[in-house]
């Protein structure tokens, strides 16, 4: 199986989720996580679409698909290798006790993880990298018991020298500034 | 998408938005249900096939004013009306339209929708929606419309306010018409209907979308590779389907092949693109096709595949279907190139453009030899299946009504076929002179499909004799629409094939199933005295002698007809393709 990130630009209409997610549901491909966002042009929204797969002809069968949707204005696939990205993760834990302090030094200088707040009963920490240093810092954390966790879905741009605006149709595109 | 028409009813009397305004001074400020007639009117659309209920009210209280202008056909049943259209856009190839209300109105569209996307077909369906400050509440008759429509449709969209509605529409037909055309879904909601515009109504047509630009012209590598192969082929065979009838590339078609000398068949849907009786057409391809036009895919060095999408009922195995040779696609739909082959030359492109982009790069050929093999194949075919087929031994078959037909009819009839056996036959038997003649649901199988859709063809087409060939089976799925063509004095010719069964199910039970018949035998009502309830004409054939002249009588007779025909039970159609066989596996028998 290998990653195959998804990166889908849409006008911004309602149901444009559900058309994109549907053509992943009809070949049965589950989706590893997606984000939405809009761009920084206006109207111009951005899916991150993060899914495994054996072959890489039916991943581009799925791209020729997704990019058939009306409302869709380009899409991309990419191997990891091709991409930049990154996850981000919170950590909520109890606030520390004399008895397992807390190594935020380590923490911001080892695992680039920032504590964004601290509470008198609980802290959360904040982690952005791939998902394997999310990792290696969830077990790191543990021990100090985890109340909650949640990971983001993976963002990405490609490796390449241009923007957005090489790609899209030629419009008077406003930018959101 | 062109106009079939040479003739063309209340077009012209569709003028556009400017003298509306001219005929009603005193409204300028207009309702959202009074803008979609008049947005429809900017479209040219001069019939809609629908039914009213509690959502569309408002739309069709604003019909009344308008039915000088605009013809809405009242069918029996929404499923009716979005067949109609079907028929009605293929025949003409404009756009076909229906109007219906919310809840079951829509989804009984359902069928229709999905009926049209499989089969490229531009429509445009509006939906009553119940008002938008219920969404969501499971209101009177409210469905999910846009959730139900969404995986089946070009597009769609919910329009909750009046002011949307001449944008909305415009990109509606503009999407439904354009690129490979397929059904649009409008979902309108009732407050929108009855809202006034804020300003005042103004039209204009959608040319271009960012989001969606179909390539019509193929790019100049493209065509040049192609060309190369083609012109290297020593053994080339072009496939053609239904995409050079939607972009009316027949004639570019035949100019090719000519100049080129390579043999053409067609797909199902492809069917009368192409003189059946011109030389350098094979025949046609798939699970009931000819004998030799699907052997020799394995034969053939470059396959030249125009408009058409090999679908599983032309390939059989795919794996195992054209191994050997290299393919030129040419296919408006960048989605459908390499969705099941491997593709050496693809043209991405309109069929009639990339044809003429092709034609003076191509080398004038004549491949004799090679067109002689399909002529052996031709000839076994003949002797196995047609000879069998037309022995006018035994009980009469379906095989010699379509010949019979067909030849009473010089091959220039509009034929619109149901699903099952009957419709093997008339593909196979009837000798198509024009294109757009033959009309049937190809992609999704839908029985019940013909009678509304030879309807809907014949009032797009009005000039074209018009041959509904329907099983006994199909005809109870949609006989209800006997009532709309008797109420419109629609003259329709209907011919119902009866062999007491659900013929096409029952064959493969017999050749796959141990002849296990599991619910395939019918106990039929009496059709003749069914169409005469409903005011329309017919009788039945019993015989072989009494044939010929039930026939006469059913060309002849001014107005709807019905014609039912006894034929033999358990007739087999072949050649026969084995569902997941390859097509090198073809039976004769
Ligand atoms: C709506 C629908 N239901 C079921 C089928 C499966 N089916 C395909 S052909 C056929 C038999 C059709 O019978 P009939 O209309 O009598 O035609 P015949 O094959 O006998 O000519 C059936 C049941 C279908 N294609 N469509
Ligand atoms: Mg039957």
């Amino acid at each position: 199986m290998t990653n195959y990130t998804i990166c889908v630009f849409t006008e911004n209409t309602i149901g444009l989720l559900n058309k994109i997610t549907i053509i992943f549901t009809r070949r049965r491909i589950n989706i590893e996580s997606l984000t939405v966002c809009e761009t920084e042009r206006k109207g111009v929204s951005r899916f991150t679409i993060v899914i495994k797969h054996e072959k890489r002809d039916e991943v581009e069968k799925i791209v020729r698909q997704i990019r058939r949707i009306v409302e869709v204005l380009a899409v991309f696939g990419y191997l990891d290798d091709e991409i930049v990205y990154n996850e981000t993760a919170l950590f909520k834990i109890s606030t520390p006790m004399d008895a397992k302090p807390l190594d935020v030094e380590f923490i911001n200088r080892h695992h680039k993880a920032w504590v964004t707040y601290w509470g008198l009963d609980y802290v959360v920490i904040e982690k952005a990298g791939s998902e394997k240093e999310i990792y290696d810092f969830f077990n790191y954390i543990k021990p100090q018991g985890i109340l909650e966790f949640v990971r983001s879905g993976r963002i990405a741009v490609g490796r390449t020298p241009q923007g957005l605006v090489a790609y899209l149709p030629d419009a008077d595109w406003e930018f959101n500034l | 998408m062109g106009n079939y028409l040479t003739v063309t009813a209340a077009q012209d009397a569709a003028a556009g938005t400017d003298n509306e305004g001219a005929q009603i001074p005193h409204k300028t400020i207009i309702s959202g249900a009074e803008a979609l007639m008049k947005s429809l009117l900017a479209e040219n659309v001069d019939t809609i096939f629908g039914y009213p209920g509690g959502a569309i009210m408002p739309t069709y209280d604003a019909l009344y004013d308008y039915q000088d202008r605009i013809n809405h056909i009242l069918v029996r049943h929404e499923q009716g009306a979005s067949h109609a259209a079907e028929g009605y856009a293929r025949a003409s190839g404009r756009t076909g339209v229906c109007l219906v209300t919310s809840g079951p109105g829509a989804t009984n569209l359902v069928t229709g929708i999905a009926d049209a996307i499989i089969d490229c077909t531009p429509m445009v369906c509006i939906v009553g929606q119940v008002k938008s400050t219920l969404l969501g509440t499971d209101a009177f008759q409210e469905t999910d419309v846009m959730g139900v429509t969404m995986p089946i449709c070009k597009w769609n969209y919910q329009i909750t306010h009046p002011d949307e509605v001449p944008e909305i529409i415009a990109k509606a037909f503009f999407i439904a018409g354009s690129g490979k055309p397929g059904p649009v879904v409008i979902d309108f909601t009732r407050d929108a209907q009855v809202a006034m515009m804020t300003a005042p109504f103004a039209y204009k047509k959608c040319e271009k979308m960012l989001s969606y630009r179909p390539r019509l012209v193929p790019k100049k590598e493209q065509v040049e590779k192609a060309a190369e192969l083609i012109n290297n082929a020593k053994r080339p065979y072009i496939l053609f389907g239904h995409g050079v009838l939607i972009s009316q590339a027949q004639e570019e078609l035949k100019a090719f092949v000519e100049k080129t000398g390579i043999p053409c068949a067609s797909t199902l849907l492809g069917l009368s693109a192409m003189d059946v009786n011109h030389p350098l057409y094979v025949g046609w391809l798939g699970m009931h096709g000819n004998y030799g036009t699907n052997i020799l895919t394995d034969h053939a060095d470059v396959i030249i595949a125009i408009g058409m999408r090999f679908d599983d009922r032309v390939t059989g195995d795919s794996t195992k279907y054209i191994t050997q040779a290299k393919i030129v696609h040419i296919e408006i739909d960048p989605s459908e190139v390499e969705k099941i082959k491997k593709t050496e030359a693809p043209v991405i492109g309109d069929a009639k453009e990339s044809l003429l982009a092709l034609m003076p790069l191509v080398n004038a050929n004549n491949h004799s030899v090679w067109r002689n093999e399909f002529r052996k194949y031709e000839s076994e075919e003949h002797q196995k299946v047609t000879l069998r087929d037309l022995d006018g031994i035994g009980e009469l078959k379906m095989a010699e009504v379509i010949t019979r037909l067909s030849d009473k009819t010089n091959g220039e009839g509009c034929i619109v076929a149901d699903v099952g056996q009957h419709q093997m036959v008339a593909a196979r038997y009837y000798r198509f002179k024009n294109p757009h003649s033959y009309i049937a649901s190809g992609g999704l199988g839908t029985m019940g499909f013909a009678l509304p859709a030879a309807f809907g063809a014949k009032v797009g087409a009005p000039h074209r004799d018009v041959y509904a060939v329907i099983g006994d089976g199909c005809f109870q799925m949609t006989l209800q629409e006997l009532g709309t063509i008797a109420q419109n004095k629609t003259p329709v010719k209907i011919i119902i094939l009866n062999n007491n069964f659900l013929g096409m199910v029952r064959q493969w039970q017999q050749l796959f199933f141990e002849k296990r018949y599991s619910f395939v035998e019918l106990q039929n009502p009496n059709f003749v005295m069914i169409a005469k309830g409903f005011g329309i004409d017919g009788h039945t054939c019993k015989t072989r002698e009494e044939l010929e002249e039930s026939l006469d009588k059913l060309i002849d007779f001014d107005g709807p007809y019905l014609l039912e025909v006894m034929v033999e039970k358990e007739t087999n159609i072949f050649p026969m393709v084995p569902s997941g066989a390859s097509v090198s596996e073809i039976r004769l028998d």
